[in-house]
Formats: structure tokens, sequence, C-alpha cells
């Protein structure tokens, strides 16, 4: 019997049992409603900053709507302006929340004066200034005798040219939330998966179930089936994911995310392939020395670490994207699984590093699979207490 | 044919095999005794090969054992495992086609020998959900389906029912009939004198007695009942000859090999009348006891 076919035959249990099991089955669904999520909500907040109502209270305030919506057109703000006849209904209407200002003016005096219901936010208080400012200018400007059609065009559009010292990169905002998002959705996943795999040795290995497939499986093919099986399931489940995502962004048209994001994901699931088979190898032999299913947590702890400091590091790189330290960091297969994705998102990213992290994976997935099948061939049968994984490299195996 | 020769192996310094040289030929059913420890398990997880023995050579039809020989080789390990959380059809069909055989037969094979071993219907059960017993038929089916021409079974009978017991003895010599070999260990020395043919007796990691059951009375003193009318002492004095008891029944002798009965039997005749003269035939569970206690 061919040496694939064995490891196919384990991977296939292994996706088999896990798409049984209601557990697998949840976490695909809230994976997915997360992510569904993650692309739809800042939509929708969006959508939500409707235009603030104010109501305008009187003959005098309504002259200011010309200005009013001129000032606001020229600062961006959207306004929507309602006439109220009398004062008591307007603060009727504050309350009910039909509007959000109420602005009077002395018809004098010419000072404004606002209701609201808690507070006035800076960029209203500011156009309703200016707008109050500008029909004062317009009085005292047709009390001197000047006509405003004069002055106005003057006034208009007075253009301000603007030169940035550090152009912020387009996107910058979503760039960073995709790289933070992809980062911590990579110490998820492989957290997920790759205790996924240690407890699975564990429970072959504690159940002895593992000397019945010893006796017909060499052990490398039993471990590179499980890691195949699980890494397998994690990637369709992450790739469901990120198709309900893609879907639900296509369905909203929200366009909130911007197309370089979306062209982090090959780059996402590239990553976690490399980085499940890089970790799956090492939880794997680190199941294989427990003695009860107990002790998983506690082999798993000390192989965890870098995937958490990986995970830390990203809020480094969003800061200063481009310090040295960080490149090498990135760069080292046991934190590039975790940094690297981001500083795709971040975008300073030089066209070697991403070849010589491949080639950096490669290696070290090579070398970390020769010690951790030894290590798991050794251990794998050894009964009684905890084994030590010195002593487990030492044991003849097979 | 199943040779094992001369395996020898350490486990730090305990020795667990210290030359066990033995052999189970086709359609043979061989028990494998002896105390906690003798080296039973580490003896036949050498021969399924999760075992490597530090010296020591396991042969199967006269070539050495690789990966296509191992495939037909069943193997039920003293300490049962199996998936819990799998479907117990699944599972058998599972390890039937690890062994090579292809989806659909597998699964027939599965089926079959659920069925055979009394959970039929039950083959969409989890198997935690089983008795004791019934995973044990489980493990079992496991060891079987795939169709191996050697069966080996660490205390295959351990923890069963006396019906149980009696369905697997069926089971076994069936089996053998239809030209498998077997070798399975078994602490209840009646039941491997009553289904085999041969047994081999391991103990400190060595082969102490190997044969069938009339093989291994050759090799101890026999015990001859005489009984001879109104005389006791006539015995006394018999070349190869030993008074272990006079009572009432007689006298019970021990009889060297090679001492001719019919010496005895004169001897007896002149006595008086010879009521009674039979060889008292030893079980295996005397022998046994004969054997590993010095």
């Amino acid at each position: 019997m061919s040496r694939t076919r064995t490891v196919r035959l384990v991977a296939t249990r292994e996706i088999t049992e896990r798409l049984r099991s209601r557990t697998t089955r949840l976490v695909t669904v809230v994976t997915a409603l997360l992510v569904v999520g993650a692309v739809t909500i800042p939509g929708l907040i969006k959508e939500s900053s409707k235009p603030t109502r104010i109501g305008l209270v009187g003959p005098a305030a309504r002259s200011l709507a010309p200005t009013l919506e001129r000032v606001a057109r020229a600062a961006k703000i959207e306004i929507s302006l309602t006439e109220v006849p009398r004062e008591a209904q307007g603060r009727a209407e504050l309350r009910e929340g039909e509007l959000e200002v109420l602005l009077s003016l002395a018809a004098h005096s010419r000072t404004a004066k606002v209701e609201v219901e808690q507070a006035l936010s800076p960029t209203i208080t500011a156009l309703i200034s200016a707008t109050v400012e500008q029909a004062r200018l317009d009085a005292v400007l047709a009390e001197a005798g000047v006509p405003a059609s004069k002055v106005l065009p003057a006034l208009a559009g007075a253009p301000i040219a603007v030169a940035a010292l550090k152009p912020a990169a387009p996107h910058e905002d979503a760039r960073i939330v995709a790289a933070i998002a992809a980062s911590l959705l990579m110490y998820l996943s492989l957290t997920l998966y790759g205790t996924a795999v240690a407890t699975g040795v564990a429970q072959e290995k504690t159940s002895r179930t593992a000397e019945v497939l010893l006796a017909t499986v060499r052990p490398g093919q039993l471990l590179a089936g499980k890691v195949a099986g699980i890494g397998l399931t994690g990637l369709g489940q992450l790739a469901i994911a990120a198709g309900a995502g893609l879907i639900a962004n296509a369905v909203l048209q929200s366009a909130k995310i911007p197309a370089s994001v979306w062209a982090l994901l090959p780059a996402f699931l590239a990553f976690f392939l490399a980085g499940f088979v890089l970790y799956a190898f090492v939880l794997a032999a680190a199941g294989a020395l427990v003695s009860r299913q107990e002790e998983v947590q506690s082999v798993l702890i000390p192989v965890a670490m870098p995937l958490v400091l990986g995970y830390l590091l990203v809020f480094a790189a969003v800061s200063s994207p481009n310090a040295t330290w960080l490149r090498v960091a990135s760069l080292l297969p046991p934190l590039s699984a975790t940094l690297m994705p981001a500083r795709i998102a971040l975008g300073h990213i030089a066209w070697w590093e991403l070849p010589l992290d491949g080639l950096l994976m490669l290696a070290s997935i090579l070398a970390v699979a020769r010690i951790a099948s030894r290590i798991y061939a050794g251990a794998l049968l050894h009964g009684g207490p905890r084994v030590g994984w010195r002593a487990a490299l030492r044991f003849p195996g097979q | 044919m199943l040779q094992v020769l001369d395996l020898r192996h350490r486990f730090g310094d305990v020795v667990a095999l210290d030359g066990v040289t033995l052999a189970v030929g086709e359609g043979e059913l061989v028990g494998l005794v002896g105390r906690n420890g003798a080296g039973k398990t580490t003896a036949m997880r050498a021969i399924v090969g999760i075992l490597r023995p530090d010296t020591g050579e396991v042969r199967w039809q006269g070539g050495p054992v690789g990966e296509s020989e191992r495939l037909r080789f069943g193997y039920m390990p003293e300490e049962r495992g199996l998936y819990a959380q799998m479907r117990i059809g699944d599972q058998v069909a599972y390890f039937a086609r690890l062994h090579g055989m292809e989806r659909d037969a597998a699964a027939r094979a599965a089926e079959g020998w659920l069925a055979r071993l009394g959970l039929g219907g039950r083959a969409r059960d989890l198997l935690v959900t089983l008795s004791h017993g019934n995973q044990q038929r489980v493990q079992l089916a496991v060891a079987l389906a795939h169709d191996p021409l050697l069966l080996v079974l660490d205390e295959p009978f351990a923890g069963l029912d006396p019906e149980a017991v009696d369905s697997l003895s069926e089971v076994l010599r069936e089996q053998a009939a239809e030209g498998r070999s077997i070798l399975f260990s078994s602490h209840q020395l009646e039941l491997v004198e009553r289904i085999c043919r041969r047994v081999v007796v391991l103990d400190a990691g060595r082969v102490i007695a190997a044969g069938t059951l009339a093989e291994l009375r050759e090799r101890f003193p026999a015990q001859l009942r005489v009984m001879v009318g109104g005389s006791t002492d006539w015995a006394w004095g018999l070349d190869g000859v030993r008074v272990l008891r006079s009572d009432e029944d007689g006298v019970l002798l021990r009889v060297d090999p090679g001492v001719d009965a019919q010496a005895i039997l004169r001897a007896a005749q002149q006595a008086g009348p010879v009521e009674r003269f039979a060889f008292e035939s030893a079980g295996l569970i005397d022998l046994y006891r004969r054997m590993i206690s010095p």
C-alpha cells in the first residue's frame, strides 16, 4: 500500500470526524458570522451618520438658512433644516428626537440661542457661529451701504494650498485595522487548530489507539495525516469565513473595505498554512509527551509563547512599521506567521522580504518536522509518567 | 508460518526478552502463557513491529517482515485502544482500509464482523456508548476485519463473561481452521488448554517450555497412582520412583522419565492384587506451576 494512501486515509478520517462534530460546525458558523459582522458593521455605522437636523425658529432664524447651507457645504458637514413656527413646538420635537438642534435668533441683538438635548458637537457649534458671524457681517455691510453681492464673491472659496510633509497612505486607518485583525485572526486560528493537533495526538496516545495504529501505520504517516487533516479543516473554515465576508461585501457594496485589504486574503491563507504546519509539528510532539489528557494544557503553553509574542508585536508594527528590529523579527519563522500578514496589510514591505520569509519558513518547517517526528515516534508508545522531550528523542521509536 | 528467532530486548536495566524463540504454523492456535512481566506483551509488540527488539528477528513465511507483510497481521493489544467518539462501523472499516482494503470491501467486512460478533445494527453507535465487553468485541473486529493471515492477540479473553469467552474461543478455532496462524496470550490456563494445540511458556523473558500438552508432560516426572490390596510399602526402593503419598487410595508415585512402567506393575502384582494402576495426567495448570517454581 502506498504511503500517500495511508496519509490520505488518516487525513480523511480527521476531516470526516471533525465535520461530524457539532463543535466544528459551530466554530465555522461563528467565524463566518464574525467576518460578515466585521465587513458590514463599519458600513452600517457610516450610514447611520445622518445629517444633523436643525430646527429654525421664527423668520429671523429662517433667514439664516441659505448661509447655513452654504457654510455647511463648504465645511462638508451634513445638515438638514426644518422651519419651526414656535419655540415650544421646537422643544417638543427636540425632546422626541425629531430634531437635534433648535436655533433661534433674537431679532435685534442678532444673538443666537441654541438649544440641544444634551450637548452641542464642536462642528455644529463652529458651523452656527460662523453663520451668525456671516449674518452680522451682512447686516453691518448693509448699514454701511455696501451691497453683500459685492463682498461675498471675494470671500467665497478662499483657496488654501495644503502641503503634507508626511502624507498618509491611502486608507491608512483601514490598513491598521486590517493589520491588527489579520494578526489577531491568525493568532486565534493557529491556537485553535494547533490545540486540536495536540489534543488529538494526546487522545490517540492516552487511549492507546496509537498502539493499534502503529501496528500498520508509520508514526510519520500518522503525524502527516493528522496535520494535513486538521490543517485542511482549518483552511476550509477560514475560506468559508472569507467567502462569507466577500459575499457580504458585494451584497452591501459598502466599499468601506479597500481593495488592498482584500488582496491580503491569499497572503493570509498562505501564512496560515505555513504557520499551522510549523506549529502543528511542534504541538504534535508536545501532545505525544503527556501521560494524561489533562496535561495537554501545560505542554501547550511554552509552544504558544512565540505566537502570543508575534501577535503583541503587531501593535509595535502599527506605530513604527519601518523599524529594523521589526523587519528582522517578522522574518523569523515562529513570529512571521502573525507579524508578516500585518506588515503586508500595513504596506511597508520590500519586494525581497516575502520570498526570503518563505524560504526561511520552509527551511524551519523541514527542520522542525524532522525533530518533532522523532520525539512523536519515541513518546507515542511510551506509557507511564510524562516523558521529557530529550528522553523521547533517545527512544528507539521506528 | 511465523518464526521468532532469539529476540532480546532491554528497557534500561530490565531485561524484557532474553532470547525468545518460537514458531506458529499455518492454521495453528498457540497459547502464550507466563506470569506478569514474563515478556509476553513485549514479545507480541516485537512481532507486530511496534517495538524494535535490540537483537533477534521476526520472520513470516520464511522472509523478513516488512510493511506489506504487516498489513496482513491482525493485532489486539493488551491495553485496548480505539477512538471513543467514532462510530464503530466507521472505525472497523477505517482500520481495515489502513490494512490495505478498498472502501467497499472494508465497509462490508466491518458490517459482517460486527454482525458475527453480536453487534449487528449498532454500526452507527459511538464506541463510548458501548459496554466494556462490547467494546472488546469491536477491538476484536478491528483485528479481524482485514482478513489477516496472522493474528496476535494479547489477553483477548481478559474481562469477558463466560458466554463471550465461549464465542471468542469458537471464533479463534474457526479462524485457525481456515488456515490462519494465531498467537494469543492468556492467564486463563484451563482455557488455553482447551483451545490450543500448542503452548509456549515464558518466564523472565525466556521460553522455558514449548510444545503440545503431551510433550510438556513428558518433560516432567509422571505421577502414577497404584492401589494394591493389603499393601502400601511395596514401592519403596524401586529405581527412579519416589513415593509422594500413601493413603487409603493407595500410593501416589513420582516416576522419572525413562522408567519402565511395566516393571512397576510387576512389583505391584508381586505385593498383592492390583486394584488400580493409572497415570494421573497433569493439566496445564499443574505443569505450569511445576515449571515456574524452581
